[in-house]
């Protein structure tokens, strides 16, 4: 008896357990003929800094705006220059006054008007508390009048109008709050009604949305952090689109019923050389490995064709992009001329050049957790060997120390270079004296100079002249070298419309999006 | 026994401090912090001045020892801290995924236990048998296979190609158990079979089942009756041993189905230096490990009261 009993217990214990197992969403929705959308998203984690859908909580405004919850003042169009989004303009009073007209009619989902009141509140709580948005910004006052918005900043900032489209710039209904799971009471056509950190969300249309009808009643968004997992999620009919799936796995959806949609982002994967290293403070041998590393091989062969080969930081959408700078070309021939001209030649037939009895070595480090990273890492040992150069690959996690200790000589990363469209940044966080990012210890007198007059420039177009010039500067050094664009690609399942891959890679789901 | 029970408990203490200690040192060796990985994993810049706020609000430009003291001084009060990558409390986050790792470890033991019990002991009795030698050949295979191998396996057969049971741990309500519980089992099961067959092959040997059968006693009773408890105890410290493991999460697996367990928490915090989720961790573990081993012990006791517990042999 006592045995049946204990049996018994153990039955319950784990019918009680596996029940707990369930979700919730299982057969509600269809049921009653609602239309559910299942999304697989690698991004929504705490890892990437995206804890919940709250703009001013690190990067999780990307969360807030990727979903359709949040909309900023302006957007960027396909070419990434900025449109009118909740604002219908801007005006540049003088070098420190903005002036911004906000849209008629648009309600917070908390059902409050969003006036410029609104939108004061949300700037001001934005940079009291988000560091980077507070840095960005540099605001010294805000007042509101009606739809009228006037902000005053603390020193010129050009890119003001580019910042404030930047996720952080979600503008939520401060009054309505953040709740404590990190959810807001945005203005876009879904709003979030559970949000859990690297697990996923739940969305249901905002009945209210100012720019149409939202078409799906409630969204599932899922993160999955195994590309496997969600390529069969996929197949199976789990999901109805996913982003960030495996480029192996990404010609299974080729064909009919998926439709992938790709697109370059300004997410870059380049090399940044240590002017620490004897070796590489010769302009020659920078120029030797700029000009071995065969770019479109690795983005042909080694992502399957999902990344372009670069010049410089930003994409050829870009104003200042690709097309309008030249990099070193790939000549292997031309690189062992240069690297001959500076002595390094091969003297004992070993298959790599030396000089003084000295093999010319380069340790190369890189990370594992962008799956470009290794890959290209590979390539440049192969590529760089040809010209004799003899390329020891360290791919670590532990990165970051390797790189305080000084043991490195090039050093390859993964990087939005343009996430607010405007070029400043890059050059600002990687390229100067004072750049956080300029590991190499990289110096230009010409580029220091460039910059002092795009701080001061307003004008888009001048900028965008100035960015073409500072790319130029930095790529006729050598000091860079970038191999590839991030090809960013979203795959819908049967009857899935209105999903599109947009350059910034943060606009996903959209008022458009709709499944028949 | 309460004696006994109680003193285990009260050992718990020491190795509490011990290893959290130890793990606060080790994750303390490299020169980066969350601050540096997190802006490396989100490919971002921020200023020199923007750190420092972030590792001011932290705490984590105070001396190690002073960080290490605050830690435990919070914990002996029951609060773990925040974690630093969601800066949301690291007990309640923590309790939220032990459901699912437990009811995974119960389920894939249970199975485990299902598989192997039956298949050992028939091994063991059909010895140097056809079905002797199939249960071996299986259990090898079982054995070589890894985790991830055998997942991806059984999805791609029993989800897409019968569409029997979910990919994703969390769409598919009681159904969406039954893979990563395979998954585990078919490891374990492979090896405990070999381990009960072996048990029961050498209790089969000895003099007390000679004379059982010389007696008259009936095969299936000594099998049952004799030979399977005393083996038990073999297999219970094996178990014993797979428990805690399991309790300790399954990365690989619980990545791969989506199961929202402690084991990816683990490896996220790790990978991202979450100090106060890694001490929690180590804190579940060192419970975990204590209270299973002094659970075998009991059982070993009930099982074969010959076996005494702790101070009882002095």
């Amino acid at each position: 008896m006592k045995k049946r009993s204990g049996i018994l217990t153990v039955c319950l214990l784990a019918v009680c357990l596996l029940s707990g197992c369930g979700s919730p969403e299982q057969g509600t929705a269809e049921s009653t003929g609602e239309k559910v959308f299942y999304y697989g998203d690698t991004t929504f984690n705490a890892e990437n800094d995206e804890k919940d859908v709250n703009p001013h909580n690190g990067y999780s405004g990307w969360a807030c705006i990727r979903y359709g919850i949040g909309e900023t003042l302006f957007k960027y169009s396909d070419s990434m220059e900025l449109e009118p989004w909740l604002a219908t303009g801007y005006e540049l009073v003088d070098e420190n006054t903005w002036v911004v007209t906000l849209r008629d009619g648009v309600t917070f989902t908390s059902g409050r008007a969003m006036d410029a009141e609104a939108v004061k509140e949300c700037l001001d709580h934005l940079v009291e508390v988000h560091e980077r948005a507070k840095g960005d910004l540099k605001i010294r006052e805000i007042t509101a009048d009606g739809q009228t918005l006037t902000i005053r900043t603390q020193e010129p900032v050009p890119a003001l109008m580019n910042y404030l489209a930047d996720p952080y710039g979600c503008i939520i209904d401060m009054q309505a709050g953040i709740t404590e799971d990190g959810n807001v009471s945005g203005t876009g056509p879904y709003r979030a009604t559970e949000v859990e950190t690297d697990v996923g969300l739940t969305l249901v249309k905002n009945e209210n949305f100012w720019n149409g009808t939202p078409k799906l009643d409630t969204i599932y968004v899922r993160t999955i952090t195994d590309g496997d997992t969600m390529t069969m999620a996929m197949q199976t009919g789990e999901l109805d689109a996913a982003y960030g799936l495996p480029y192996s796995s990404l010609s299974l959806f080729a064909n009919d019923p998926y439709t992938i949609s790709s697109v370059e982002t300004s997410r870059s994967f380049f090399a940044q050389m240590n002017y620490a290293t004897e070796a590489l403070q010769d302009p020659n041998v920078r120029a030797a490995i700029a000009g071995a590393i065969d770019k479109e091989g690795f983005t042909q062969v080694l992502l399957e064709g999902n990344g372009s080969a670069a010049n410089g930081p930003f994409p050829e959408s870009f104003a200042f992009g690709d097309a309008s700078v030249t990099a070193q070309p790939y000549d292997p021939e031309e690189s062992r001329r240069l690297l001959a001209a500076s002595g390094w030649t091969d003297t004992d037939g070993d298959g790599y050049v030396d000089k003084d009895g000295e093999i010319l070595s380069i340790r190369w480090l890189t990370y594992p957790s962008r799956q470009e990273l290794p890959l290209l890492a590979e390539s440049v040992q192969a590529s760089l060997k040809e010209i004799g150069i003899l390329v020891e690959v360290n791919c670590t996690a532990n990165h970051l120390d390797f790189i305080e200790n000084g043991e490195w000589d090039i050093y390859a990363s993964a990087f939005v270079c343009a996430p607010t469209g405007d070029p400043e940044y890059f050059f600002t966080t990687h390229c100067l004296d004072d750049s956080t990012k300029n590991r190499g210890g990289y110096h230009s007198d010409r580029l220091e100079e460039l910059e002092e007059q795009m701080s001061g420039t307003f004008d888009p177009e001048e900028r965008a002249v100035l960015a073409t010039k500072m790319t130029q500067t930095i790529l006729d050094d050598n000091a860079f070298v970038f191999a590839s664009h991030l090809k960013m690609s979203i795959v819908s399942g049967e009857g899935v419309t209105g999903l599109t891959a947009h350059p910034c890679d943060y606009y996903e789901i959209t008022v458009d999006l709709d499944k028949n | 026994m309460k004696r006994y029970i109680l003193k285990r408990v009260l050992q718990l203490v020491p190795i509490l401090f011990g290893i959290t200690l130890l793990s606060f040192i080790l994750m303390n060796v490299g020169t980066a912090d969350v601050i540096d990985v997190m802006e490396s994993s989100t490919g971002s810049a921020l200023t020199e001045e923007e750190k420092q706020e972030m590792r001011e609000e932290l705490g984590l430009d105070r001396p190690l020892p002073e960080q290490y003291g605050r830690w435990l001084l919070r914990a002996l009060q029951g609060d773990m801290g925040e974690s630093f990558v969601s800066g949301r409390p690291v007990f309640p986050e923590f309790v939220s995924k032990l459901p699912a790792t437990i009811s995974l470890t119960v389920s894939s033991v249970l199975v485990t236990i299902l598989i192997s019990v039956p298949l050992g002991i028939l091994s063991a009795v059909r010895q140097n048998h056809f079905t002797d030698y199939l249960i071996r050949f299986l259990s090898f295979i079982g054995n070589s296979l890894p985790n991830f191998f055998v997942s991806l396996l059984l999805i791609y057969f029993f989800s897409l190609k019968l569409g029997l049971f979910p990919v994703m741990g969390s769409s598919g309500g009681w159904k969406s158990i039954v893979l990563p519980t395979l998954t585990l089992a078919i490891a374990m099961a492979s090896k405990y079979t070999r381990q009960v067959r072996a048990a029961v092959l050498e209790e089969l040997k000895k003099d007390y089942v000679t004379g059982a059968r010389a007696r008259g006693v009936r095969e299936r009773k000594i099998l049952f009756g004799s030979v399977l408890k005393t083996s038990m105890l073999t297999i219970i410290t094996l178990l014993a041993l797979s428990v805690g493991s399991l309790l300790g999460g399954t990365a690989i697996v619980e990545s791969i189905f989506m199961w929202d367990g402690v084991g990816k928490m683990a490896v996220d915090a790790i990978a991202m230096r979450d100090y106060p989720v890694i001490q929690a961790y180590v804190i579940w573990m060192a419970v975990i490990y204590v209270v299973i081993n002094l659970a075998t012990d009991l059982i070993y006791h009930y099982l074969d009261p010959r076996i005494r517990l702790g101070q009882e042999e002095a």
